[in-house]
């Protein structure tokens, strides 16, 4: 490269960096993906913008061949490619194998249904996908299926961070379902990409598909183990992050050459080597988090601005391809992924909002739309198309899993508190107090109120549980299949042997399905939570109406 | 008090691993005032009569007081069979790969008998002729019944022990954390949902602590953020743990789960310590 190309490079890298941090960070903040901002910066950057008001400036900046053209480009693969490796080392297949009936119900039906209505529509209307050369017919409706059946696990997990219901069990099958469509995903198109016509590649079809095989098993089984001991001796005998870093890169770049060299793409081998690295137990969360930063904020946003240097946006907007796409996305997707979840046994409102999460496709479905769009499988429009479905979807999926999770059963203190579930008593002794609760109890939780007091007292003989700052939690696993929370002020305090010696004023029954431990404690916990304040107690023991009790309650 | 457990089962072999887990398994069976079921799999001949005889009289074991059942066939499914039939709350077993002169016992028999035996398990990684008692216990934590079983076994078996630690590890983790970063998640939202959730499994831990009532030996709890099934059992081997109790899953484990390892399989691949599996 002369001293001129390198200069403009160098530039027209920091401006990519600079415009995409800058509305990066903008559509962060306006709690929206950051990979908007990013593409917004290229198509400010590309022809749809600077190239109405500057060609020459465009031109200049990013010209369209030469030697500045040749280094962003490879600039760009190296991103895509480290894009799917950290990918890769996201996936967990132990989760997957824990929720496997779930997942692989919603991932599969949740790629056949949008790949179908996709496949279809392309294949029957070609013409009006742009889609003139008939020799290509197939290949490009299996494209449309594939762009149209990913799912994005970054955003899907970003939403799930934001709703606060990561680390819970529909979180966990959310998960686990995006795992399984990237790797489904990435692997129906790694075949698609094999049967393009191979013309100065080395190798045929049937040896690419072979060597794929050989590759990911090898990687999966052999490789993951070798990984698995290596991982260790690195982050322990060579410097920390560096050494560890330089290992994944190394894997990473080595699967990629392979799988390109057979003919399927780069992405296929750098995605699956990251998953081997990623199964490592030995792997720190650090490095984890750290590879991710590295890639985030450098590379993926020189691919994602890159994506709008490609295409005039707004020349290349054609509103039939841009709303087919979006209609077949939207429905194949939202109906698959509910569809799968449906019959993987979830409820009605937890499976739309599975289908609403799997239907966000993100970067992945952007990356596919670039691939194709360098093979000449779509025209410009349809890119286009792609990238506005693969956003819209980014910014829907959000509002729309959010609004469903909020309608489902919830099992949280806060959910459970109730006026309806209040009572005042004037009991002076634990055990009239404790009958007078298992009465109440009795017909809300349709179990006798003697069985109720047996098994309440029998905890009661166990140990105390009295907590602190006037709070009894009275509590006991029965036979029912939700927990209720029955809450009590008590005229006079009551002995329940709290720690602090206080006699309790506030008596929370807990009454919680038998075989969930976890529950029991994670309302014992909720509610303990709430009574660290003592002065605030003292302010809710003021109260008379039960309404604004439960309110102040739920606030605290 | 009702015995922790009522009959110890152990397979026997004519090795000095075979002398030491016989050693092991006499000091057990009096610390839990247990009876013993020596199980020898092969062939009944002069020979075997006497190694057998000798290597009971030389453990100082009482041979009129101990059952002993001679049986062929494949070791683990023998050992595995014999000892659900006669009712073997404890099987023990050595984690040997390798024995110096017999074929019997090796690594994938202890494998076998950990995954699939009916009852509960100890797994001796290292047994010595002239045992000790275990004084420090770690156990690996969930929520389930089960766990808490576990929980309570090993809690009785450390009383007895009169150990000095106690350790209850919850090891939990969020697949797919990482990546939120991509999703415009910052390190510090990452760090800051990963201190509350430990925090909140501390909070859930002690309570179940309470609700178990656990008196006599000060009970340690940990949360880990890592690899589920892994971090527990790297944390006992780090702290020299004597006795890590797990708990198997509910499920029979199908090919996959062994490919993919998951949960107790960590810890019957690398056995962080001598292993009590609670059944």
């Amino acid at each position: 490269m002369s001293a001129g190309s390198i200069t403009v490079f160098l530039l027209s890298i920091s401006i990519m960096l600079f415009f995409a941090k800058l509305l990066g960070e903008f559509f962060t903040k306006i709690k929206q993906p950051a990979i908007i901002g990013e593409i917004l910066a290229g198509v400010l950057l590309g022809p749809t913008v600077l190239g109405m008001i500057s060609p020459d400036m465009l031109e200049w900046l990013f010209p369209k061949t030469g030697e500045v053209k040749t280094a962003l480009d490879g600039f760009t693969t190296i991103a895509v490619v480290l894009l799917l490796l950290v990918s890769g080392i996201e996936v967990d297949f132990g989760v997957v194998l824990r929720h496997r009936k779930t997942a692989f119900s919603i991932s599969l039906i949740g790629i056949i249904v949008p790949f179908a209505l996709g496949f279809g529509i392309s294949y029957l209307f070609p013409e009006m996908m742009g889609v003139q050369d008939k020799n290509i017919h197939l290949l490009f409706a299996l494209f449309i299926g594939t762009a149209i059946a990913i799912s994005s696990l970054p955003v899907i997990a970003k939403i799930l961070i934001d709703l606060n219901l990561f680390k819970t069990q529909i979180g966990f099958i959310i998960i686990a379902a995006a795992m399984l469509n990237d790797l489904l995903g990435w692997l129906i198109f790694s075949v698609i990409l094999g049967l393009m016509d191979n013309t100065g590649r080395s190798i045929g079809f049937g040896q690419t598909i072979l060597y794929t095989i050989v590759f990911v098993v090898f990687v999966l089984f052999v490789g993951r183990k070798l990984i698995n001991q290596a991982v260790p001796w690195i982050q322990s005998k060579l410097t920390f992050p560096g050494g560890i870093l330089n290992f994944i890169l190394i894997l990473g770049f080595l699967g990629a050459a392979f799988t390109e060299y057979v003919g399927v793409h780069a992405i296929l081998g750098a995605f699956i080597v990251g998953i081997a690295i990623g199964d490592s137990a030995h792997l720190k969360e650090r490095t984890r988090e750290i590879i991710q930063q590295f890639i985030t904020n450098i590379f993926a946003p020189l691919f994602f601005v890159s994506i709008g240097l490609r295409v005039n946006f707004i020349a290349n907007f054609d509103f039939v391809i841009v709303s087919v796409l979006l209609v077949i996305a939207l429905i194949g997707k939202v109906a698959g992924g509910a569809i799968g979840a449906r019959i993987g046994g979830l409820s009605k409102n937890e499976s739309l909002a599975v289908g609403f999460g799997m239907s966000s496709s993100g970067a992945m479905g952007i990356i596919i739309g670039v691939i194709a769009l360098e093979a000449g499988l779509i025209i410009e429009e349809v890119f286009v198309g792609l990238v506005i479905m693969a956003l819209f979807t980014s910014i829907a999926s959000a509002p729309m899993m959010s609004h469903f999770l909020k309608r489902k059963e919830s099992f949280r203190l806060q959910d459970l508190l109730s006026p309806s579930n209040f009572l005042y008593s004037s009991a002076t002794d634990k055990e009239t107090l404790l009958i007078e609760l298992a009465n109440f109890a009795a017909p809300k939780v349709k179990i006798p109120a003697k069985e109720i007091l047996q098994k309440v007292m029998e905890r009661e003989k166990q140990g105390a549980t009295g907590i602190a700052n006037y709070l009894a939690i009275p509590h006991a696993k029965i036979k029912t299949n939700k927990p209720y929370v029955l809450t009590a002020k008590i005229k006079e305090g009551i002995n329940f042997g709290s720690v602090d010696g206080i006699n309790s004023r506030i008596v929370i029954l807990l009454l919680t399905p038998e075989n969930k431990n976890e529950l029991q404690l994670q309302l014992l916990a909720e509610t303990a939570k709430k009574f660290s304040n003592k002065e605030k107690i003292e302010e809710l023991l003021s109260i008379d109406d039960k309404n604004i009790f439960i309110e102040m309650l739920k606030q605290m | 008090m009702k015995s922790l457990f009522n009959k110890l089962g152990l397979a026997i072999t004519f090795s000095p691993t075979g002398k030491a887990l016989l050693a092991e398994a006499k000091r057990l069976t009096e610390l839990f005032n247990a009876r013993l079921m020596l199980i020898h799999v092969g062939e009944k001949n002069e020979t075997t009569e006497r190694l057998l005889s000798e290597s009971i009289s030389n453990s100082g074991l009482d041979e009129s007081t101990i059952e002993i059942i001679r049986t062929n066939g494949d070791p683990a499914d023998t050992i595995i069979k014999t000892s659900r039939d006669a009712c073997v709350d404890l099987l023990i077993a050595g984690a040997l790969e390798k024995e110096n002169f017999i074929k019997y016992y090796i690594g994938s028999v202890a494998r076998k008998i950990m995954r699939e035996a009916a009852s509960s398990v100890l797994i001796l990684k290292s047994p010595s002729e002239t045992p000790k008692s275990f004084k420090r216990f770690y156990v690996s934590t969930d929520y389930s019944s089960e766990s808490e079983k576990t929980i309570l076994t090993a809690y009785n078996f450390a009383l007895l022990e009169k150990a000095d630690d106690f350790v209850l590890v919850k090891d939990f983790h969020v697949p797919g954390l990482a990546s939120t970063i991509q999703g415009s998640g910052s390190l510090d939202e990452l760090e800051a949902a990963r201190e509350q959730w430990e925090a909140e499994e501390e909070i859930k831990m002690s309570l179940l602590v309470s609700e178990l009532n656990l008196r006599g030996i000060k009970v340690d709890i940990r949360c880990l953020y890592g690899k589920e099934g892994w971090e527990a059992g790297n944390y006992a081997r780090i702290h020299n743990a004597d006795i890590f109790a797990v708990t198997p899953p509910s499920k029979k484990l199908k090919f996959l789960d062994k490919l993919f390892p998951q949960n107790m399989e960590h810890v019957i691949k690398e056995l962080p310590a001598n292993l009590l599996i609670v059944r």
